[in-house]
This record gives structure tokens, C-alpha cells and sequence, in this order.
């Protein structure tokens, strides 16, 4: 080794140091505390350019919180944030990026929709097959994807998201044009699914929908913890070489595990449909996708965790509706998730590394590196 | 002009971006960092062009702005992931959002006004004249030249006949080797992370300044994600980039021809197929080489997406 190196070891200076173990309540707590931090720092940048964050904030809880129709409208936006989360969730213990959430849940709606409009039967087998409907059209939509990503090692994270873009103009198509509803003056959407969800505890808005992710995750959480199934899914999530030689089918997981978590945004967008619009539109998701896809990371794709994150999501998107009416747009909404990733994202190295300043501890003897 | 050579001439004008972002992004991915926020670096550089072109009257000035501001998020964006070591895919996709959102925000107060100063197309002279394709190929603005031609031959240069390209690359594949060799691994990363922001900042103001000319939400259409997946396609080469690029530029062009003739296409089914040929470019050689075709195999740089701690090599 040069001198000049040598010089630069004995220097004090920062370095990230791992951690033996990552305690979870410590990765949670900085995971929490990285949102808040995040928070605070939009709040700040709107108050700098003169919006009264403190006071819209306040706006935003008084009106969520205030009356039982804003807590209702909360769940309402929490059910698809959540399915959608678990979507994510799902295929993000393999450490697979399904970015494409938005666009299988276009599809779920699609696929449900055209079960709900064209086929005549009683209300609770029409539902049962539009939520068939909306799990088939929400896996085909990831299905390339999915083989790609299995047998010929395509980027998953390009593909889902390439095709986010085709479903939308997709669903476009249809709710403009092909099954456009032309009896009533509703311009951009189509005729009403016929089967509707039926509303939660004699509630007037809330649909029985929203305990479907609750359930589901669950579920999940009893599969992953106990079931052989999950277990197989996190180890190749944590090393794919250990499971492919421990006789896992890594290839078919990857598929299965990418088509479970297309039909579950698949699902979400039937039960957007049939609970909250009742119409197939074009703007039927509102980016609940990215909304699920941010709360999967937040969570670091632990089920309880999820549940939690999505309701403080909807709870912010909510408030990002009520914002807007005071005269802020959805587009600093949108910025403020960045600023939220991003503290995901720091406070996920924060866990897992400890920052040591000061010098590098003496070598034990012995310890040297062998020159070159 | 036939119709023919007016979807070429369209189809090198639409690609542009692509080339740019697509360049930006194959410069920091060959550093092994893997910037998913393209969408939203078109965006800030689209915004601030057109906001600096309202304020003074010269595209160039507006043009170094777009790729100064995407060139700061994107060093914001570089330190997060090559000092602090941020997960690669989060904090893209946070660029995107931020990009996006800020962009979104920016720019409604111009709204459906256009861009007063754009870059004039010039012919080159003799080529021009050539019949036929000379209007095609040689009618365009300065930045369209520099795209398709300077650039690809300044990156590739750089990249494989220059000792700093061969450092450049090996702090991609192999960061630890590279350090042992005394190249600086965290400078390197956040020069190229930075310099490949700016690139695409540049494509976003292209946008505002010669393709499109007006503002409007969601500037970037995806096309920072076809830049992404142009990257893979073409291998991690500069030339072959290229080439997807105007693939791309003329897929969007077949959109604008089928509808000013009249062919009865439906304008969604034209609006999908630009993101589906896209799909079909990254899968189809990945599909083809697993079934036995002798198709050029597109390896990633080997440390892409990974952050190098010197501690643990």
C-alpha cells in the first residue's frame, strides 16, 4: 500500500459501520422517525414559500378526524392503497420490484368492469365472478413480465412499469369509446357495474370492501410467518443461489409470486369498482398504486406493518384532498411522497449501519492485508 | 417530401429525448448506479426551460438551465445513494416523484402558453440539397445534430478508447479493483451520476424548447422510462442507443402519420403501441438468446444498483 493511503487511514473521518444484528423495533422507529423528519421538511419548504403548512395541516386533521364522513372517505381511499400495498408487499419479499400495481389494477377494474356490465346475473355471483374477473385481468397484466423476469432475467422493475402506461390509455379507450355509457349524460365513463358492494355496518359511503385487505394481510402474515410457502419466498428474497441449491424452483416462485401479486391489484381495482365508482373511467386508480407501492416500503414489506402505513397514507392523501381545496395541488402532494421516500430510504441504511466518526481502531496484529 | 421520409424526419426529432435521457442514463449505470428518475429529470428540465425562456430570450440559456437544475437533483440524488448507500431503486423512484410532483407544481402557471424562443431547424448546406432524403436527415435544430452525432461519438470515445472511460467502466463492474488501482469510486459515481442528470435534464428542456413547444402536466409522457429500457436494449452502448432511440421516435411518428392520413387506427391503440414496441425491445433479444439465437448478450454492468462499501470487500 502507498503512504498517501496509509495517511488517508489515519485520518480521522465518517464512515458507515454495519451492524451486527438489525433490531426490528429499531428499523421501525427509524423508519417512523424517517417519515416525520421527511414531513418536516416539506412542511418547512411550504411555509419558506409562504403556505401556512402548520395551519393546513391542522385544516387537514380537523376535517379528517372532525366528522365521521372524513373518516369514512379515509377508508374508502385506504382500501385500494392497501390491497395494492399488499400487491407490492407480496412480490417485494423476493425482492421484486412490482412497480406495475397501477396498471394491473387498471386492468382488474377493466376485466371486472366488463363482467359487471355484460353479464346478467344475481348480484352475489356477479360479484364473485367480477372479483374473478378483476384477479385474472390483474395477473395477465404482469404475466410477460413475470416470465421474462423468470427465464430470461428481464428487469422486472422497467416492464411492470412500461405496461402501467399502456393499461391507462387501455382503460381510456374502453370508458371514452367502446363501452362509453351513452344513455346518461356521464360523458367519460361507462354504464354502471351491476352488482355493487354492499355498504359496512349501515354506513352510507363505506363499502364492506375495506375489510378485504384486512383480512388479506392477515393472511399473509400468518402465511409468512408459519406457512412453508412464505418461508420459501423470503429465502429466496434473502439469497436466491441458498434456495435454488436448498431444491427450491426458484424460476417458478418468481412466477407465481409476480401473478399472485398482479391478481391482488387486480382485485383492488374490482373492489374500487364495484364499492366506490361503480363506473369504469379513466381516472378510476387516482395513483393509488404509487400510493400502495410508497406504503410497501415503508412497511419493508411486513404485513402489520402495512396496515398501519396504509391508513397514515390515506390518511395524508386524504388531507392532500382536502389541501387542495385550500389551494394547494396534488402535484406537491406528489412531490412530498418523494420527499417521504427518500426518508424511507436513509432511515432503511440508518438501521441496518452505524455512522462512526472519529479514527479508524488500530489494526489487531496480524490483521493486514496480504500487499497485492 | 414523401411520407415516408416525413415519418423519418418526425421519428429523429421525437427520439431526441430518448437519446439524451437514455445517454444520461447510460453514463451513471455504466458508474453502476442505477438512477430510476428519469420521468421526473425531463420533467425538472423541461420546467425550468420553459420558465428561463420566458424570463430571457435565448433557448441556449434556457436549455443550460434545464440540465443545471436536473444536474442538482440529480447530485442530490447521487449522494444519497453513493455516500449515504440508500437503497438505488427507492431513492430513483423518489427522484421521479419529486421530479414529477415539483415539475407538475412549476409549470402550471405556463399552462397552454408556448415557448416564444425555440431552436431554429438549420439545413447543413449541400446535404440538404441532397433530393429526397437531404430535407429528411439535414433540416434539423443544432440540438438534434448533437444528439444523434456528437454525442454518441464523445461518449463511446470516452468510454472505450480513453484510460479514464476504462477507469469510468471498471468502477462499474468492479469497484473494488477499481479502488485498489487508486481510482476515487465516490468521486467517480457522483461526477457521472450528476453528469447523466444533467443529459436528461437536457432532453426534458429539448422538449420545451424544439419538439413540443408548450407545457403541459406530466411533460416526460414515459419517456424517461423508454429511456431506461433503450439502455438495456442497447446493451449498455452507446451506438446501439442510438438506434433504439429512433426506433422509438418512430413508432411515435407512425402515431402522428396514421392520424393526419386517416388509416382508421384508433388514436389508443397508436398511443399504446410506442410503450409496447419499447417492452417487446427489451424482452424479445433476452427471450430470442435463451432460445438458442446468436443474438449480442446484454450484460449489465456487474456493481449496477450496488452500493460499494470499502469496508466490506
Amino acid at each position: 500500500m502507498s503512504s498517501v493511503a496509509a495517511g488517508r487511514d489515519l485520518a480521522p473521518r465518517v464512515r458507515l459501520q454495519r451492524r451486527l444484528q438489525v433490531d426490528p423495533r429499531r428499523a421501525a422507529l427509524m423508519r417512523i422517525g424517517g417519515v416525520v423528519v421527511a414531513l418536516l421538511a416539506a412542511g418547512l419548504a411550504l411555509a419558506v414559500t409562504g403556505r401556512p403548512a402548520l395551519s393546513l395541516a391542522g385544516e387537514a386533521v380537523t376535517s379528517t378526524f372532525g366528522e365521521r364522513l372524513g373518516l369514512e372517505q379515509t377508508a374508502i381511499i385506504a382500501t385500494p392503497i392497501l390491497l395494492d400495498a399488499i400487491a407490492v408487499a407480496v412480490s417485494l419479499r423476493m425482492r421484486l420490484w412490482n412497480i406495475g400495481v397501477e396498471g394491473q389494477f387498471y386492468m382488474g377494474a377493466w376485466a371486472a368492469a366488463g363482467v359487471g356490465i355484460y353479464v346478467d346475473a344475481p348480484a352475489p355471483l356477479l360479484l364473485v365472478l367480477m372479483a374473478l374477473a378483476g384477479a385474472v385481468g390483474g395477473a395477465l397484466w404482469i404475466a410477460v413480465p413475470a416470465i421474462a423476469r423468470a427465464y430470461w432475467n428481464v428487469n422486472e422493475i422497467i416492464t411492470t412499469l412500461l405496461l402501467n402506461f399502456v393499461a391507462v390509455t387501455w382503460v381510456e379507450w374502453f370508458s371514452i369509446d367502446l363501452w362509453r355509457d351513452r344513455e346518461a349524460e356521464v360523458i367519460q365513463a361507462t354504464p354502471l357495474v351491476g352488482a355493487r358492494l354492499p355498504d359496512l355496518f349501515g354506513s352510507t359511503v363505506l363499502h364492506v370492501g375495506f375489510l378485504l385487505p384486512l383480512l388479506l394481510a392477515a393472511f399473509f402474515w400468518v402465511v409468512f410467518r408459519y406457512g412453508r410457502w412464505g418461508y420459501e419466498v423470503d429465502m429466496i428474497g434473502g439469497n436466491p443461489r441458498a434456495a435454488a441449491f436448498a431444491g427450491i424452483s426458484v424460476r417458478r416462485r418468481i412466477v407465481t409470486v409476480m401473478l399472485i401479486s398482479g391478481a391482488i391489484a387486480g382485485i383492488s381495482g374490482m373492489v374500487h369498482l364495484a364499492g366506490a365508482t361503480g363506473r369504469l373511467q379513466g381516472t378510476i386508480s387516482n395513483g393509488y398504486g404509487l400510493s400502495g407501492f410508497i406504503v410497501a416500503a415503508l412497511a419493508g414489506a411486513s404485513f402489520l406493518g402495512l396496515v398501519v402505513g396504509g391508513l397514515f397514507i390515506a390518511l395524508l392523501l386524504h388531507s392532500g384532498i382536502v389541501l387542495q381545496t385550500s389551494g394547494l395541488s396534488v402535484y406537491i402532494v406528489v412531490a412530498v411522497y418523494g420527499v417521504v421516500l427518500v426518508g424511507i430510504a436513509v432511515a432503511e441504511m440508518a438501521a441496518r449501519y452505524r455512522l462512526v466518526i472519529g479514527r479508524r481502531p488500530p489494526a489487531a496484529p496480524g490483521a493486514e492485508r496480504a500487499p497485492p | 417530401m414523401n411520407i415516408f421520409l416525413a415519418a423519418l424526419r418526425t421519428a429523429i426529432d421525437a427520439g431526441t429525448v430518448v437519446v439524451l435521457a437514455g445517454m444520461g442514463e447510460l453514463l451513471t449505470e455504466r458508474v453502476g448506479v442505477l438512477n430510476l428518475g428519469q420521468e421526473g429529470l425531463i420533467g425538472i428540465g423541461a420546467v425550468t426551460a420553459v420558465i428561463v425562456a420566458d424570463q430571457v430570450s435565448s433557448p441556449w440559456i434556457a436549455l443550460i438551465a434545464g440540465m443545471l437544475a436536473a444536474g442538482v437533483l440529480g447530485f442530490v440524488f447521487a449522494t444519497s445513494v453513493v455516500v449515504v448507500r440508500t437503497n438505488q431503486v427507492l431513492s430513483g423512484l423518489a427522484v421521479v416523484l419529486i421530479g414529477v410532483g415539483l415539475s407538475n407544481q412549476l409549470g402550471n402557471d405556463y399552462q397552454g402558453s408556448p415557448v416564444t424562443h425555440t431552436f431554429e431547424a438549420f439545413e447543413i448546406p449541400i446535404l440538404a440539397d441532397i433530393p429526397q432524403i437531404g430535407p429528411a436527415l439535414f433540416d434539423h435544430n443544432i440540438i438534434v445534430y448533437l444528439s444523434y452525432v456528437a454525442l454518441p461519438v464523445l461518449v463511446a470515445i470516452v468510454l472505450f478508447r480513453t484510460r479514464h472511460g476504462m477507469n469510468l467502466r471498471a468502477v462499474g463492474e468492479n469497484p473494488a479493483a477499481a479502488d485498489a488501482a487508486g481510482i476515487d469510486v465516490t468521486g467517480m459515481r457522483l461526477l457521472y451520476a450528476t453528469i447523466g442528470a444533467a443529459l436528461s435534464g437536457a432532453g426534458g428542456a429539448f422538449l420545451m424548447l424544439s419538439f413540443t413547444p408548450v407545457w403541459s402536466v406530466n411533460v416526460a409522457r414515459g419517456r424517461g422510462w423508454v429511456a431506461l429500457a433503450v439502455v438495456i436494449f442497447a446493451a449498455w452502448r452507446p451506438s446501439l442507443l442510438v438506434f433504439g432511440a429512433l426506433l422509438f421516435g418512430a413508432m411515435i411518428s407512425l402515431g402522428f402519420i396514421a392520424q393526419q392520413q386517416n388509416w382508421g387506427i384508433p388514436s389508443f391503440v397508436l398511443a399504446m403501441l410506442p410503450f409496447l414496441v419499447t417492452l417487446a425491445l427489451i424482452i424479445l433479444p433476452a427471450a430470442l438468446a435463451r432460445f438458442g439465437f446468436k443474438v449480442r448478450s446484454s450484460v449489465a454492468p456487474a456493481s449496477l444498483a450496488t452500493p460499494y462499501f470499502r469496508e466490506e470487500r
